[in-house]
């Protein structure tokens, strides 16, 4: 019965799965980093290809690298999802999309056409079967909740989002005419900003800003209609984008207000929330949370009028800190549980603490580094001089990041090799 | 949704009484914490035993099933009664980074354990069992003690 109704209440994945993802992320944020250090305020400029770069380091980098990290591991709780052997799967979708990203990014600096081609398809190779896959479970479940909806919307959008970007190049390389190149741009980074990367995020905070912060539930019906209604929005856009580019801004402000009041919805609970702690996790939520309502105002006032660069920039900035302090946030509670939770269960009397994997006060010392990373940036936005240190400072936090997913890795592997272990009695 | 209805109350009220606990310890209060971490080790083993002796054996007979979804749960109840005494120790000793430590394993490990038996078990078993046969099993279920 189980079976049929592809439910199935399995322990996790292997620790390697997530880990290897989250590293992965983290070193692509350091390659980021090292990128705006060389590359200075031309690395924002939205007309040169070292911008375009600078994004997808941080897009198909480094948010791809955690989004499928973290799905590999909440689809099992949230959804009852256990993929089959999700080692093979994630090492044979990790290393097409590492590859693939390198070539694109080489292709963005070199534009050549075989070059787009054979990024695509190694893209395709690592993103299509395992986001296929995880949709296609999402599909047949009878029992969604928030979450698992909006984390099926978003891979919707993510797959709507590749399938774009590939038209593009087509149209870039001259084997498709029709379509509006500068249109499906604004749809690609409208998709890929809103739809996936802000939708992913939404639906991970309706599961577990309540659960783990012990806080009032969102509104019902909200929670229930915000993925669909943002999905459906989105996909008016895509519509406008092929035949009435004009209406974009105005879906698009739209998908931004609802954005900003998911942005303060989550603010108040955190405001209510029945825990005591105040630990960097929680501060990276708010700091994020303010960050997307100050972006997402941005966004649409950028909808009604031309915003000049230095607010294009600043909305930028934000909505960078926006994603990478939820990033942070999911990162320095997801890696020290998982690390405890896996030597726990695999019966290892000597299996750490959770603050002993990851201290809280190193999570602090993050959330500086993060904040005045962001306080320069978004000085940066008025003195382009600035922009190198911006990027040493991306350098600083995600290495201060992977260091510690390293060091739980390194915990991890030294517990299982000298830790006593309780007997199972051969199990 | 009766069933659903009548333990996810359970479990958020159990998340409740945590918190007090947690922010007695916090604060270094550790009568109130101590009283307050009593209270949620006991609801929640109530809790647990409600589950094991009443609602995991009904679904098991009605699906035919006992070393699915249900051994898994209580594998996990295993596991949270492991840290509840991890944690009572803690207390004993007033050794708060120990307590806050373990607080935030327990969280976690309980909020997975209760998102899969909400978003799957409970509603499956709203599913498969008959209204009568669900009305009978929350009445036997408000009657267990530990």
């Amino acid at each position: 019965m189980f079976q049929n109704s592809g439910l199935s209440l399995d322990q996790a994945p292997p620790i390697s799965v997530v880990l290897r993802f989250f590293l992965a992320g983290s070193l692509w944020g350091i390659v980021a980093g090292i990128w705006l250090l060389a590359q200075g305020a031309t690395a924002l400029d939205p007309s040169a290809p070292q911008a375009l770069i600078l994004t997808h380091m941080l897009t198909l980098g480094v948010m791809l690298s955690f989004m499928l990290g973290a799905l590999f591991q909440m689809l099992p709780v949230l959804a009852g999802i256990a993929l089959k052997d999700p080692v093979q799967l994630a090492i044979r979708s990790q290393y097409p999309i590492l590859f693939g990203t390198i070539l694109l990014l080489v292709a963005f600096a070199d534009p050549s056409t075989p070059l787009f081609a054979l990024a695509l398809l190694l893209l395709g190779i690592g993103i299509l079967p395992v986001a296929l896959r995880m949709l296609g479970r999402l599909y047949r479940i009878t029992d969604h909740s928030p979450s698992s909806r909006g984390m099926g919307f978003s891979l919707y959008n993510l797959l709507l989002l590749v399938l774009i970007g590939a038209w593009m190049a087509g149209m870039l390389g001259g084997w498709i005419n029709r379509g509006d190149l500068l249109a499906l741009r604004n749809l690609h980074a409208g998709l890929g900003l809103l739809g996936w990367i802000a939708l992913l995020i939404v639906s991970v905070s309706f599961q577990v800003i309540e659960m783990f912060y012990v806080t009032p539930p969102y509104p019902k019906n909200y929670a229930r209609w915000m993925p669909a209604l943002l999905t459906g929005l989105l996909s008016l856009d895509f519509v406008a984008a092929l035949n009435l580019p004009a209406a974009m801004p105005w879906i698009e402000g739209l998908v931004a207000a609802s954005l900003f009041t998911h942005a303060l919805l989550t603010l108040h609970r955190l405001y209510r929330k029945e825990r005591p702690l105040n630990d960097a996790t929680v501060w990276f939520w708010r700091l994020g949370m303010v960050a997307l309502a100050l972006a997402m105002l941005l966004w649409i006032a950028g909808s009604l009028t031309e915003l000049s660069p230095v607010v294009d920039r600043i909305l930028a900035v934000l909505y960078t800190a926006f994603a990478l302090s939820v990033l942070f946030a999911m990162s320095y509670k997801i890696v020290p549980f998982l690390t405890w939770f896996h030597l726990n269960a695999q019966g290892y009397f000597t299996a750490p603490m959770m603050h002993e994997v990851i201290h809280p006060k190193t999570a602090l010392r993050h959330l500086a580094i993060h904040l005045a990373t962001l306080f320069v940036a978004l000085v940066a936005a008025f003195n382009d001089a600035l922009w190198p240190l911006v990027g040493a400072m991306l350098v600083l936090s995600f290495s201060w990041l992977a260091v510690a997913i390293y060091r739980a890795w390194h915990l991890y592997l030294h517990v299982q090799r000298t830790g006593e272990r309780f007997d199972f009695g051969g199990s | 949704m009766q069933i659903s209805n009548y333990l996810t109350h359970e479990h958020r009220s159990c998340d409740s009484i945590f918190a007090e606990a947690e922010k007695a310890a916090a604060a270094g209060e550790w009568e109130k914490a101590e009283k307050s971490f009593l209270d949620f080790a006991n609801e929640t083993l109530k809790h647990f035993k409600k589950e094991e002796e009443e609602l995991f054996p009904a679904f098991e007979a009605k699906t035919g099933s006992t070393e699915g979804p249900t051994q898994v749960m209580r594998f996990e109840h295993e596991q949270v009664r492991g840290l509840i005494g991890k944690m009572a120790e803690a207390v004993e000793k007033k050794d708060r980074d120990a307590y806050l430590s373990l607080a935030e394993s327990m969280m976690i490990l309980l909020q997975q354990h209760n998102m899969k038996e909400e978003q799957m078990l409970y509603a499956m078993c709203d599913r498969v069992l008959p209204p009568d046969e669900k009305s009978d099993l929350v009445e036997k279920m408000e009657k267990v003690e530990l």
